[in-house]
């Protein structure tokens, strides 16, 4: 092989895997190619959802409704959009849109061109690329934002005045102050945003702003810009599920205020039995960009650009 | 006279490691629902350790301080002495924080970025501004794992004693340092840190050193830890490694 070939291989062994890791995490795991039937989206969480009889949720000495423990992750991460069937680890799904109906992301038209030259520029094999190397993936450099942290799913802890959320991913965490506290000022841009919550009844609302606008929504380059304020809803809908709700409002990219809704479940913490593994509820350290020189190195001699946040037509 | 009120003045303002040494044995900290001392809150230090644990003068871009080892002296080997003197005149392309890298215990919690303390029952999470660094200390009765494990931030088990987080640390990496000068140690790394809360919003950050491939004997680091106080203080974000490749991106 070639260098170039072996970099090649490199990046689709670590995007493979990355995958796979990603699938881990749902329910309904590999699917056969030419099967028809799609994994669960919004629309499938939506109608389950409503079967629910009311639900009240246990709470914490302060009265407040107690979410804390480990939930899983909200989905596979690759396309936040329905998809057909793109190869053997990336099988049929829906989409995780439930607002719009159609279950689309109501981009502006120079917005949803810009979304295609991003996918027609990922080398990933997928339909309609051009061959062209765009970018990749920011996760792929061990990056996060909102409100794809949650992919792979977090301990979720409430102590005074805060809710705080823990990834074993690369060791992110995600602290919300609950005291109706300012924000920083426009200018100052965070990969993770600023968030604020507050409780609306027995739903934990988390408005976060201050974005850079350097990450994706998903995988295959769904994107905002750095002026979105995202809104995300927690809401237990059974005991060992939440429902996970986050509107995105972005007026410049988008033609309307547009929803994600995901199912999150509760993990367990192994078995019960006697050879029940003492560390199993424990999160080890998940170092990531320390390992990743080879990916970060492939991508540069591939020709793959950094992305950098899309401007609206209005900012340029 | 006049020169011993400025004498006495200049002594009375300056930071020593002995006065940081001396806990307030009177001060009982607040309690967590689960009864355990109340550390949480967001800390940070105010010193020069992050560029040089031991005494240090100023260079261009580098405050001058007083170091954090008790004595000063780091009592390593004769071979560990001439590593870390070529560390220190290498650190430019050496230094592991220059590649963003997960910076290990104890530099984490001397670095010029916050951290936030958060308790739950069976373990006390360190949520670290630095590469969103996050830490768990457990506390559930689990021993060490097995080793040899390398881990960049080591594997860390609590204890109280007293007031006293007590916090035993093993299984390392030796990829990093404890500083910016090329104070370093192996992965026979072994850390001890206590954390005592001197007041509301002081603690005591002990931390001993112990590895006998790079020294004769174990050695001691002590500071205090300042509570952020502002009303609004909060954890951001530094994300090294994301500058860093953006930056280089093209300069490869």
């Amino acid at each position: 092989m070639t260098s170039e070939h072996r970099l090649v291989v490199a990046v689709a062994a670590a995007a493979a895997l990355s995958l796979c890791a990603a699938m881990t995490t749902s329910a309904q795991g590999f699917v056969a190619p030419g099967t028809t039937k799609k994994g669960p989206g919004a629309k499938t969480w939506l109608a389950e959802r409503a079967k629910l009889p009311p639900f009240t949720p246990p709470r914490m000495a302060d009265g407040k409704p107690d979410f804390q423990g480990r939930w899983g992750g909200s989905s596979s991460g690759d396309d936040v959009e329905e998809t057909e069937q793109v190869d053997a680890t990336t099988p049929p799904w829906e989409s995780y849109v439930s607002n719009p109906a159609d279950g689309r992301i109501p981009y502006q038209p120079w917005a949803l061109a810009e979304r295609i030259k991003h996918r027609a520029g990922l080398a990933r094999g997928i339909a309609g690329e051009t061959g062209e190397r765009l970018f990749t993936d920011p996760q792929t450099y061990c990056l996060k934002s909102v409100p794809r942290y949650a992919q792979r799913g977090f301990e979720l802890i409430q102590t005074p005045g805060y809710v705080t959320q823990m990834l074993n991913w690369g060791h992110y965490h995600r602290r919300i102050p609950l005291d109706n506290r300012s924000r920083p000022g426009v200018a100052a841009k965070f990969w993770m945003g600023v968030p604020r919550g507050r409780w609306d009844g027995d739903t934990l609302v988390v408005e976060s702003t201050n974005f850079n606008g350097k990450m994706w929504l998903d995988s295959v380059g769904n994107f905002v810009s750095p002026n979105v304020r995202i809104t995300e809803r927690f809401r237990l809908v059974e005991a060992n599920t939440m429902d996970y709700e986050v509107t995105i409002d972005d007026p410049q990219v988008f033609t309307q205020v547009w929803t994600l809704s995901y199912r999150l479940r509760r993990q367990g913490a192994g078995g019960g039995g006697a050879d029940r593994d003492p560390y199993a509820a424990e999160s080890w350290e998940h170092a990531c960009h320390e390992g990743n020189t080879n990916h970060i190195e492939g991508t540069q001699h591939l020709g793959f650009k950094w992305f950098t946040p899309v401007v609206p037509p209005a900012q340029r | 006279m006049k020169q011993l009120v400025l004498l006495i003045a200049a002594l009375a303002c300056m930071p020593t490691v002995l006065e940081a040494q001396a806990p307030s044995p009177a001060y009982t900290p607040p309690r967590t629902k689960d009864g355990h001392p109340d550390l949480q809150g967001i800390w940070q230090v105010l010193n020069t350790a992050a560029w040089n644990i031991q005494d240090h003068n100023a260079e261009l871009g580098v405050p001058a301080g007083r170091g954090v080892v008790e004595g000063n002296e780091i009592p390593y080997r004769p071979e560990a002495l001439e590593k870390k003197k070529q560390n220190f005149a290498n650190r430019a392309a050496l230094d592991p924080e220059g590649k963003c890298w997960l910076s290990g215990v104890p530099r984490i919690t001397y670095m010029p970025y916050p951290f936030q303390i958060v308790q739950q029952a069976d373990k006390v999470n360190i949520l670290y501004e630095y590469n969103h660094t996050l830490r768990h200390i457990y506390m559930n009765g689990n021993p060490h794992p097995e080793g040899p494990i390398d881990w960049w931030m080591g594997d860390s088990r609590g204890r109280w004693e007293g007031n006293t987080l007590v916090v035993d640390v093993v299984h390392f990496t030796d990829q990093t340092w404890f500083d910016r000068a090329g104070n370093f140690h192996s992965e026979q790394l072994h850390v001890v840190e206590r954390y005592t809360p001197t007041d509301r919003d002081h603690m005591l950050y002990e931390v001993t050193i112990e590895d006998p491939t790079v020294f004769t004997r174990p050695w001691k680091m002590s500071m205090p830890l300042y509570r952020r106080v502002e009303s609004e203080a909060e954890v951001l974000e530094y994300e090294c490694y994301a500058y860093m490749l953006e930056e280089h991106w093209n300069k490869r």
